[in-house]
């Protein structure tokens, strides 16, 4: 074969992201506010760095995560620390609406430290597929956090 | 499936003696399939002396990458526009901005143009790509959007068992290398994977891009790097920088196999597009040899 060896031409088609979901990976990547990105299905596909360091663990580490996983590791937390279900959060309500939105609620790091945060969530919306996810930029909120 | 390359070159057309090899025509390949239905991708300059080829031919498929005018310019001087039996077909991508024709009308049409759409005798017709795969002349066609500056497509055709890809403006590797993303990160990966023939954006050198990362364009190195990753059979590297001349482009070639050499491939699989060029998609890739290697492809 005079192509180099890469991918395994034998293995499986693979579920190609949309481009608006790929372009917005890259938009995160270089980008110190710290942020995730979320596919149709809610599944947390990306966070970039900015937020590793807020989560606690990086995204090479945690790989993808259902809104499930997502919810058990990490939250959201309400004031007094008890879960919230993600399902009940303004935040995922507007995203499902298509509508962009913004709220506050803590977050629990991997080392075990919970952490105030806001939050702004933007669907991704392109044709001719509509919906592709949406991309969360949160900050903390403590006087020492980025962007306060 | 046939090829041939009516222009390579990107961003304007670039006469002169110094681009008389390689050519100065901006984008446009004719493909010919197994059914003998003709496809035609892009509508640069090219187009224009490939329409004096076509004078017979009643049925012309159009497959637009994109609007920019290096893809559409030839489109008015298309002889078979101007036949009043000529049935042509004008594929592109969908924008929630406006119609693909209202889109194109914007270049054929007063200041810019002395006919108007409506006026042109052939029978046209345009139409938005489909999101799932369509059939023409008995081929596969897919499209899908692609990194470049605007909504951009690339295609993939699949005929009597040989895949073509063309995907002549594109910036994969912006905001992240190549080397480290997953393969459903990278744009057009599925579009381009296993292709038999490649024909990939390589319009800057390596020393370049970085003055003209975001322009939607590759450099010579990512152009590789994207070619590596989804085991394209053979590329073809395309939409030449105007400012490149015929002995710019024949080093960048040199380098380019030097890489491909590198990163464990065999260096003949490596060509550049030029306008002129022929090849089979299924062929094997010819060995080097230096004089047939630059003149045809």
């Amino acid at each position: 074969m005079p192509s180099p060896p890469a991918e395994d031409r034998t293995s499986p088609p693979i579920a190609q992201r949309p481009l608006e979901l790929i372009l917005a990976r890259n938009l995160l990547t270089n980008l110190s506010t710290p942020g995730f990105l979320l596919d149709s299905a809610a599944t947390v596909v990306f966070y970039n760095e900015a937020a590793a360091g807020v989560l606690g663990r990086s995204f090479e580490d945690t790989g993808k995560m259902s809104a499930d996983e997502w919810s058990s590791t990490f939250g959201p937390l309400a004031p007094n620390g008890s879960p919230l279900e993600i399902d009940r959060i303004n935040l995922t309500d507007a995203i499902r609406a298509g509508r962009p939105a913004h709220g506050e609620f803590r977050i629990r790091s991997a080392r075990g430290t919970e952490v105030p945060i806001e939050a702004s969530a933007v669907p991704i919306v392109a044709a001719p597929h509509g919906s592709s996810g949406a991309m969360v930029l949160f900050w903390p909120l403590e006087a020492d956090g980025p962007s306060r | 499936m046939r090829l041939k390359v009516w222009g390579a070159r990107g961003s304007v057309p670039a006469p002169g003696p110094e681009m008389n090899r390689y050519g100065g025509n901006t984008s446009c390949v004719q493909v010919t399939l197994a059914s003998g239905e003709e496809l035609i991708i892009d509508a640069g300059t090219g187009i224009r002396t490939l329409g004096l080829d076509l004078a017979s031919r009643r049925r012309i498929h159009i497959l637009l990458t994109h609007l920019h005018l290096d893809h559409i310019q030839g489109l008015m001087f298309f002889p078979p526009c101007f036949r009043s039996d000529a049935e042509i077909t004008i594929w592109g991508p969908s924008s929630p901005e406006a119609s693909l024709e209202d889109r194109v009308a914007r270049y054929i049409s007063a200041p810019l143009s002395p006919v108007e759409v409506r006026e042109l005798p052939c029978s046209v017709s345009f139409r938005d790509t489909p999101a799932s795969e369509w059939e023409i002349g008995g081929a596969s066609i897919r499209s899908q959007a692609v990194t470049h500056r605007g909504p951009t497509l690339g295609y993939r055709i699949t005929d009597a068992e040989e895949t073509l890809c063309y995907i002549s403006d594109h910036e994969p590797a912006l905001g992240s290398p190549l080397d480290d993303l997953e393969p459903e990160w990278i744009s057009g990966f599925d579009l381009a994977r296993d292709a038999d023939l490649l024909i990939h954006d390589c319009q800057y050198t390596d020393d370049e891009y970085p003055e003209h990362a975001g322009w939607g364009h590759s450099g010579v190195s990512d152009a590789l790097t994207f070619a590596q990753r989804v085991a394209a059979r053979r590329l073809l590297l395309f939409h030449h920088d105007p400012l490149h001349t015929d002995g710019f482009l024949d080093d960048l070639h040199a380098t380019a196999r030097r890489r491909w050499t590198e990163l464990g491939g065999d260096p003949a699989a490596v060509e550049m597009g030029m306008e002129g060029g022929e090849l089979e998609v299924g062929s094997v890739a010819p060995e080097p040899a230096v004089e047939a290697s630059l003149g045809r492809i």
